[in-house]
């Protein structure tokens, strides 16, 4: 007997030694996905991951609003890096208009996104701390956190969503004696971040866990699409703010870190080498930075972008964020695209996940720096 | 041996922070100092100045109920409605005024942006939990009100590491 089934489903032949389990879709770190995972044993046969169920409609939301009003739904998808989310748009925005930023809210937005980028990393290493059960790594980057979380709340005024930087620069001028204050703190966090690599990165527990799980090689890290400290993690030195340098990225100190491996030890191990790069530039770009003039050019009340279309990308803590923007003579955009570095990195998982044993899941789950809210946007 | 030494070493980076001051804010009792006195936005120059993002203060003195706030609102939160207030001001002839339901506010602050005539600001008042929905709406007699509120704590960073105090 043949049974009718709806166009696109089919009947898979069950298995005795293989079960699925469902991982999520209740928060399986941070935000909904589910993997639907099949285990022989303990290990890991087939994953096929399951996003969508933080879908918000962000882009649609940005067709009806105009380009002010846009600036605080638009970071919402990761508000933990909402600077860095931010950023692209304003650049394109900036070019839709013909907007001229001054130099010193460039300096100003670039210390807002590396401040931004440690505060999402540390998140994040807090979170991949306390999922392969090292709960001192879930205390401390929490705690060191709120460090940045001040400065940022000094300059912003709030403490998540920041909704900062605007097309034409960033909304106000550094308080008084900012300069001082971020420079001690960030260099006390630089002492405080060689500690990390006693207590989690060179821990023959972690490293017994994550070396050699998980590998990506660099020719599939390409072929696959990754980005970000994916893969940088194989072996491709890519970063955004070395190759298309964006404001004034060209004129900082820094270096691109790239690592061989390509399992999980490397992919965790990137983004805490970036954040020493990140005080870099925040120190440097305290020095170069001018020290008085305009922030934020004046917009005229409802600003309307011509016929044009504009893409513009930035490196984020999870990878390149592009936004695409069109504008059709009216102060909404037309269409506004973003393409996330989260949503790239997921591709990777089946193929890394297979004949992995179900306990390294949660290590190689969250190398990838996948943010399931961005991803769903 | 390798592993042991390693396994050690990183014990020992976790025991020597027994010493340490913890970092932990005790926040009922200490509350962190801001910047300034909220943030403010001078329409002149078309660029704010730095402070927290809390709730709002309203000069009715200068409110002209041209509803430049409300419209700005519109499609981010949707918190502020104009309403009738029981005053005669000679620059606000409808006599209407924002109230704000902190139940749908962002704190973009965005508000503050449109305002024009330096009516609208935000104070660092941040605590304004409440046991009722209704009480999470503040009309503009309640938004005239400066707040009266003691935050002194900063972070203090010495050689031993970072504390609140």
């Amino acid at each position: 007997m043949t049974t009718q089934l709806p166009p696109g489903m089919h009947l898979e032949t069950v298995d005795d030694k293989i079960m699925t389990l469902n991982v999520g879709p209740q928060h399986p770190g941070s935000g909904h996905m589910r993997l639907i995972i099949k285990v022989d044993g303990d290990y890991i046969v087939s994953c096929d991951p399951d996003p969508g169920y933080v879908h918000r409609g962000e882009e649609k939301m940005a067709e009806y609003r105009n380009y002010i009003q846009n600036i605080p739904h638009l970071e919402r998808p990761v508000i933990h890096d909402s600077s860095n989310i931010l950023y692209p748009y304003c650049l394109g925005v900036e070019e839709l208009l013909g907007i001229e930023v001054p130099e010193r809210a460039k300096y100003i937005r670039v210390i807002a996104a590396e401040l931004n980028r440690c505060i999402y990393i540390l998140y994040w290493l807090a979170i991949y701390g306390i999922f392969l059960g090292h709960s001192t790594m879930f205390m401390w980057p929490a705690g060191d956190r709120e460090l940045f979380i001040d400065l940022l709340e000094a300059m912003s005024g709030a403490r998540v969503t920041h909704a900062y930087l605007v097309p034409g620069g960033v909304r106000n001028d550094l308080p008084s004696n900012f300069e001082e204050r971020c420079l001690r703190q960030v260099e006390y966090f630089e002492k405080r971040l060689k500690e990390y690599e006693a207590v989690f990165y060179q821990n023959p527990l972690l490293r017994a866990r994550t070396e050699g799980s998980g590998i990506l090689s660099r020719t599939d890290a390409i072929r696959l699409g990754t980005t970000g400290s994916v893969l940088r993690a194989s072996g491709v030195d890519f970063d955004v703010r070395k190759k298309e340098p964006y404001d004034v990225y060209e004129n900082l100190d820094f270096q691109t870190i790239v690592l061989k491996e390509g399992d999980s030890y490397a992919r965790s191990r990137v983004p805490y080498l970036e954040m020493f790069e990140s005080c870099r530039i925040i120190k440097d770009a305290l020095k170069k930075m001018p020290k008085s003039g305009s922030v934020r050019t004046k917009l005229k009340p409802n600003p309307k972008g011509g016929n044009d279309e504009v893409y513009r990308r930035i490196e984020s803590g999870r990878g390149a964020i592009g936004y695409y923007i069109v504008s059709n003579n009216r102060p909404e955009p037309y269409r506004v695209k973003i393409s996330v570095g989260s949503f790239r990195n997921l591709i990777c998982m089946p193929y890394l996940l297979k004949g992995e044993k179900l306990g390294n899941m949660p290590a190689v789950y969250w190398g990838l720096n996948y943010w399931p809210v961005e991803a769903d946007r | 041996m390798s592993n042991v030494i390693g396994i050690i070493r990183a014990l020992n980076s976790g025991v020597k922070h027994l010493a340490v001051k913890r970092f932990t804010l005790r926040y009922p009792e200490q509350k962190l100092k801001f910047v300034g006195d909220g943030f403010q936005f001078n329409p002149e120059t078309g660029v704010g100045i730095a402070g927290l993002r809390g709730r709002h203060i309203l000069f009715h003195e200068h409110c002209t109920g041209c509803q430049l706030c409300s419209v700005a609102c519109e499609g981010i939160a949707e918190a502020i409605s104009m309403v009738k207030v029981h005053e005669t001001w000679k620059h606000n002839k409808k006599a209407i005024m924002p109230q704000i339901d902190y139940g749908k506010c962002v704190f973009c602050g965005l508000c503050v942006d449109a305002c024009p005539f330096y009516a609208l600001y935000m104070t660092n008042d941040y605590e304004l939990s409440s046991f009722t929905k209704s009480a999470l709406i503040y009309t503009p007699a309640q938004l005239a009100i400066k707040p009266n509120i003691s935050q002194d704590v900063e972070i203090k960073i010495d050689d031993r590491g970072a504390s609140h105090g």
